[in-house]
């Protein structure tokens, strides 16, 4: 049987990522997250990277298969399979503004400087409400940006909406929903059918059974091949 | 030679998504070119070439609005906004239409290698100047064509020796044809979510269940069985016709030889908007990307103003070279090595065997020849001697005394296991 190699985040998604795995019989224990690649059951291996590394590896091939945030496959429009939804890390990605200001969102002509983690989700959400925007690409702790003036406000995730409290920020607008999914690199989904198709079966069964998340939203299909 | 460093700049580099090919890489690339070439011209398809720019409205009138984003623009001096070629099915089809077709009565069989350029998005690690081999078949409607073109290709990657090579043959009509039952906005947002491979969730998107059904399977419908298992959910004159061109079309293919290498595959999407019927992708050990894909595309020509039924593929010739194995490259090659008092004679010997198809460089006496040899996959290493001509071969690591008939004989005659299988 070919080996499979499977990409897995570190992070937010790092422990219910580990418990899918224990439940569908790939690790026996729970491996912690400075390990790189650790093996599995059957000569599978399981590589541990940073969340928003899990596509690169997955479209080049690197990995086979990974369990990555539907946040990053919006951010990254990569070209790998999405297969399913595993039905945990639910969050929503949404613009905050401090609570002083909510009223400037009220004002669709106003040009805000937005700092976030995905700029080209925050570009495409802003250009499809026609609102105008300078995005501030930050890499972390987003929520401080408003605080010190260097944004009017932010596109983030929010689990609980702590965050955005105890920064005194608020919700005005949603951008996206997000959950963990599991994708596969387009040659291995039919050269290594045999030992994928299982492992989506086997994760799909897992998978929490709950409502379908609201499409998300929508991009120009891509025209990009091989010819 | 004194080579300056370290010195900053911008020129040290290239930009990002483009490279160089150094030797032996350019030769390698040159080779396979070359091979590919050959075959194209054994199955009747003769080469063209068209400029690497082309207008805009060209490109976007063949590939569809969305390849905009993916091209390179330049504009013109006189405004006109021109694009590189980012493939060369549309210029081809250009090309035929507004000058080849109205010429001819019977089908074209044409075939280019070219260097074709992307606009990827950023962060991609991907080339966005890479050279592309391929065919179009133009005129012929039927699965033979289909089947000719889907051999021709697989043939290639099999003459280049690719490592585990497959063919995924699918068919765009079988899906299509159940997706236009639907109503025209679910149909797009089906197809949007098809183009991302977007499939988790996809079925709640339709009402149909049945439809829910298939595509919750599509991405394993490839293998042996996949026809079998698409039939139950093939409602539609055309989606049978469909499955049962593909079965067709494999016993075409068996006819060829490649029953070993050919797959049903109808979870193939292609990328480019024109693609109408029979579809294909082929894969290889060690590449995360297709190694070459095509298919029918019966509307395109029309879009140029000349009806007409087309297929053809095209084959990534780098993506080929980064799974092929590097050893064996070893050329027919000398080095020869002379002092000044030797050197007219090395010069007669040289050009003897050049004359002979056999690649020779001249060295002189201090110049480290095993190194040079070694370095660029040279076989021998010829010392002209007082004693006479030392003949030394870097692959067992010999050498013996010869007569300068015997260095013609032994070096100027090709023999089989020197040559490796692209190059012959």
């Amino acid at each position: 049987m070919d080996p499979l190699t499977l990409a897995i985040p570190t992070g937010r998604l790092f422990a219910d990522t580990c418990a899918l795995l224990q439940r569908v019989g790939w690790l026996a224990a729970v491996p912690t997250e400075r390990t790189l690649v650790l093996p599995a059951s059957d000569g599978r291996r399981v590589l541990i990277a940073k969340p928003a590394d899990i596509l690169t590896y997955v479209e080049q091939g690197a990995a086979d298969a990974g369990i990555v945030g539907k946040d990053m496959l919006l951010e990254q429009e990569r070209d790998v399979y999405e297969l399913v939804d595993l039905g945990f890390g639910s969050c929503r990605g949404v613009v905050a503004l401090p609570e002083a200001q909510q009223e400037r969102w009220r004002q669709p002509g106003t040009l805000l400087r937005i700092a976030t983690k995905y700029p080209r989700l925050t570009a495409r959400f802003f250009e499809r409400e026609r609102r105008p925007v300078e995005i501030v690409h930050l890499h972390g702790s987003v929520e401080l940006a408003p605080r010190v003036g260097l944004a009017d406000g932010i596109v983030d995730l929010v689990m609980t909406g702590q965050t955005l409290r105890d920064n005194l920020l608020a919700e005005v607008a949603e951008v996206f929903q997000s959950s963990a999914r599991l994708v596969v690199n387009r040659v291995s989904l039919r050269t290594k059918a045999a030992v994928v198709q299982p492992l989506v079966e086997q994760t799909k069964r897992t998978a929490t059974i709950r409502a379908p998340v609201t499409a998300a939203p929508t991009t120009r299909p891509t025209a990009e091949g091989d010819r | 030679m004194r080579v300056r460093s370290p010195l900053n700049g911008r020129w040290q580099q290239v930009p990002a998504g483009v490279r160089d090919y150094a030797a032996p890489e350019a030769a390698r690339h040159s080779a396979l070119a070359a091979s590919v070439r050959s075959e194209f011209m054994r199955w009747g398809y003769a080469e063209v070439r068209t400029p690497p720019v082309e207008y805009l409205e060209t490109i976007v009138r063949g590939a569809g609005a969305g390849i905009q984003d993916h091209l390179f623009k330049i504009v013109d001096t006189g405004g006109e906004l021109l694009v590189l070629r980012p493939e060369m099915t549309v210029p081809i089809a250009r090309l035929a239409a507004t000058r080849l077709l109205p010429q001819t009565a019977s089908p074209l069989r044409l075939s280019y290698v070219a260097d074709v350029f992307r606009g990827q998005n950023e962060g991609r690690t991907q080339l966005r100047a890479f050279t592309q081999a391929g065919v179009e078949l133009l005129g012929e409607g039927t699965l033979d064509a289909d089947a000719e073109v889907i051999a021709l290709a697989a043939t290639c990657l099999r003459r280049a020796g690719v490592p585990d090579a497959v063919v995924h043959v699918g068919h765009l009509g079988f899906f299509d044809d159940l997706l236009a039952a639907l109503p025209a906005d679910t149909q797009d947002e089906i197809r949007a979510r098809l183009y991302r491979k977007e499939f988790a969730g996809i079925e709640h998107a339709i009402p149909d269940p049945s439809l829910a059904g298939l595509l919750r399977l599509l991405p394993d419908l490839h293998g042996d069985d996949a026809v079998t298992r698409a039939t139950p959910f093939a409602t539609s004159a055309r989606s049978l016709a469909a499955l049962a061109d593909l079965e067709t079309l494999m016993a075409r293919l068996r006819d060829y030889g490649l029953a070993d290498i050919v797959r049903f595959d109808l979870s193939i999407i292609r990328d480019f908007s024109y693609y109408t019927g029979v579809v294909f992708e082929a894969y290889g050990a060690g590449s995360g990307y297709p190694l070459a894909g095509g298919g029918r595309y019966d509307t395109l020509l029309g879009r140029f103003g000349a009806e007409c039924p087309a297929t053809g593929f095209a084959l990534g010739l780098d993506r080929v070279l980064s799974v092929l194995p590097t050893d064996g490259d070893v050329s027919i090659a000398v080095v020869l090595v002379a002092d000044p008092s030797q050197r007219s004679d090395a010069i007669q010997i040289a050009t003897d065997l050049r004359r002979r198809g056999v690649s020779v460089l001249i060295l002189g006496a201090a110049d480290d020849a095993p190194i040079t040899a070694q370095r660029n996959s040279y076989q021998w290493v010829v010392r002209m001697t007082v004693d006479g001509i030392v003949l030394q071969d870097m692959r067992t690591e010999t050498q013996r005394l010869v007569d300068r008939a015997t260095l013609i004989a032994v070096l100027g005659t090709p023999s089989g296991d020197r040559v490796s299988e692209w190059t012959r």
